[in-house]
């Protein structure tokens, strides 16, 4: 079987598209969590970093766009510049390889993986501000039922938004 | 096919390695505090900042039609209530100018200074952060006279303090996060205290001279003493106070602020130095 490489435009295109969804998904995020104070439990870039992750399969394009929308995030909160990149850097990467081993097709499997991805995340970027901040007066017990509240809305709502994709995808 | 997986899986370990290298080291320097990383943040607030302001003014606009026309069906009735209300706060307004007539006879009289919260500029709330840190974003940066630790207040009291500031944007911590401490004193007895953020909705009592005469209901201003708040601002108002733990009871404290609906803010550019001297209430209440 022969591969043609891709054209340069259409690569541009795909690569402006990537740029513009991860723009829009931080903006979006910051806008909805300051209107409506329940969305501040939805963590819009890490649904997206795992959504990319599963639907690209693709291990380097997951670490790019985890790496991104988590940068991006820090940078419009007061988090340690870097605490939420790491994260979605290895939730991309972890997300695309797991493609290979598990049913990521299957509801059970995506509800599962969220919910994880956000515990994880939670626990990560708390421990590396923890260690570059100051310390902080938080509670564990609260912190805790936040990222547990977090993890079930973020995998309703990704649950959703993957549910929509697969719709999409049969219909196209 | 395995060999095409194998021989894939190499940029796939390099693209992670950079990626993690170039996080680790962001959060490096910031540790370290060797070299400055906030022009990245300010990159990016200026970037991304602007396109929300964009959303923030559209659905501002649609809002303002809505209420202007649409939603004004019915409104006689209301407007009837609120001329009442009108006449009503007219008179409290009276009798509040000759409290205050009052109050500044005394003040000279005491040779004290009017409280001045000093050189202020009024900021849009844009946005909520994406993390999960207690911070917003507002319209106003550097180029208006902002800088970190800038005071950030409403007429019903404190919301925070600027952390990071890009030319047109800033970030401010919410008096509610983890992160944040502000200096007190309770309007009652004077005693000075400290709150802090607990990240949730409300703030805890970490420090005061003596906690046996606190009640629910109970108001906190600011000190002053932090040097980041003028004295003299409401803080929050005691909802709840427990048992000891440890060396203090605990004190939940609401913020007089409802730092979920917050939309215009003042921010303190230049805030004259109030200098912390005896209240007149509590040379009163001495013996």
């Amino acid at each position: 079987m022969t591969i043609y490489p891709m054209p340069r435009a259409s690569t541009f295109g795909i690569i402006g598209k990537f740029a513009v969804a991860i723009v829009a998904v931080v903006v979006i995020q910051g806008i909805l969590s300051f209107k409506f104070t329940l969305f501040g439990f939805f963590d819009l870039p890490l649904i997206f970093s795992v959504f990319y992750g599963f639907t690209l399969g693709n291990p380097v394009a997951s670490i790019v766009i985890g790496s991104s929308l988590g940068l991006m995030q820090d940078s419009l909160s007061g988090a340690v510049l870097g605490a939420n990149g790491l994260s979605k850097t290895i939730i991309g990467f972890f997300a695309a390889t797991a493609v290979a081993k598990f049913a990521v097709d299957q509801p059970v499997t995506r509800i599962f993986a969220l919910f994880l991805f956000t515990i994880g995340d939670g626990l990560l970027v708390t421990i590396l501000g923890l260690m570059v901040g100051p310390a902080s007066g938080a509670t564990y017990s609260g912190a805790l039922s936040g990222w547990g509240l977090s993890a079930m809305f973020n995998a309703l709502l990704g649950l959703v938004l993957f549910a929509y994709h697969d719709w999409w995808n049969a219909t196209t | 096919m395995s060999r095409i997986v194998a021989a894939s899986k190499k940029p796939t370990w390099i693209a992670l390695g950079i990626a993690l290298a170039l996080q680790t080291g962001l959060i490096s320097l910031q540790a370290r505090r060797r070299i400055d990383t906030s022009f990245v943040r300010v990159w990016i607030l200026d970037s991304l900042a602007p396109m929300e302001k964009l959303v923030d003014r559209s659905t501002y606009s649609l809002g303002y039609v809505w209420k202007g026309y649409v939603a004004l069906i019915g409104i006689h009735d209301e407007n009837e209530r609120l001329s009442h209300q009108v006449d009503e706060l007219q008179m409290q307004l009276q009798r509040n100018r000759e409290d205050l007539v009052e109050l500044q006879r005394l003040r000279a009289m005491l040779s004290l200074s009017s409280s001045d919260t000093g050189k202020t500029v009024v900021a849009r709330v844009i946005g909520r952060d994406p993390a999960r840190s207690q911070t917003v974003t507002i319209d106003k940066g550097t180029t208006h006279g902002l800088r970190p630790d800038s005071a950030v207040i409403t007429p019903a009291g404190i919301v925070g303090r600027v952390i990071h500031s890009s030319n047109f944007f800033s970030i401010v911590q919410l008096i509610v996060d983890s992160q944040s401490a502000v200096g007190v004193l309770l309007q009652s007895t004077r005693r000075q205290g400290i709150v802090r953020g607990t990240g949730g909705r409300e703030l805890d009592l970490d420090y005061i001279d003596d906690d046996n005469d606190l009640k629910a209901g109970d108001t906190f201003l600011s000190s002053g003493l932090d040097r980041i708040y003028p004295k003299g601002l409401p803080v929050g108002v005691i909802t709840s106070v427990g048992p000891r733990r440890g060396l203090l009871k605990t004190v939940q404290v609401r913020p007089s602020v409802d730092l979920g609906r917050l939309e215009e803010v003042i921010c303190i550019i230049e805030h004259t130095e109030n200098i912390d001297v005896a209240d007149p209430a509590q040379g009163a209440s001495s013996p």
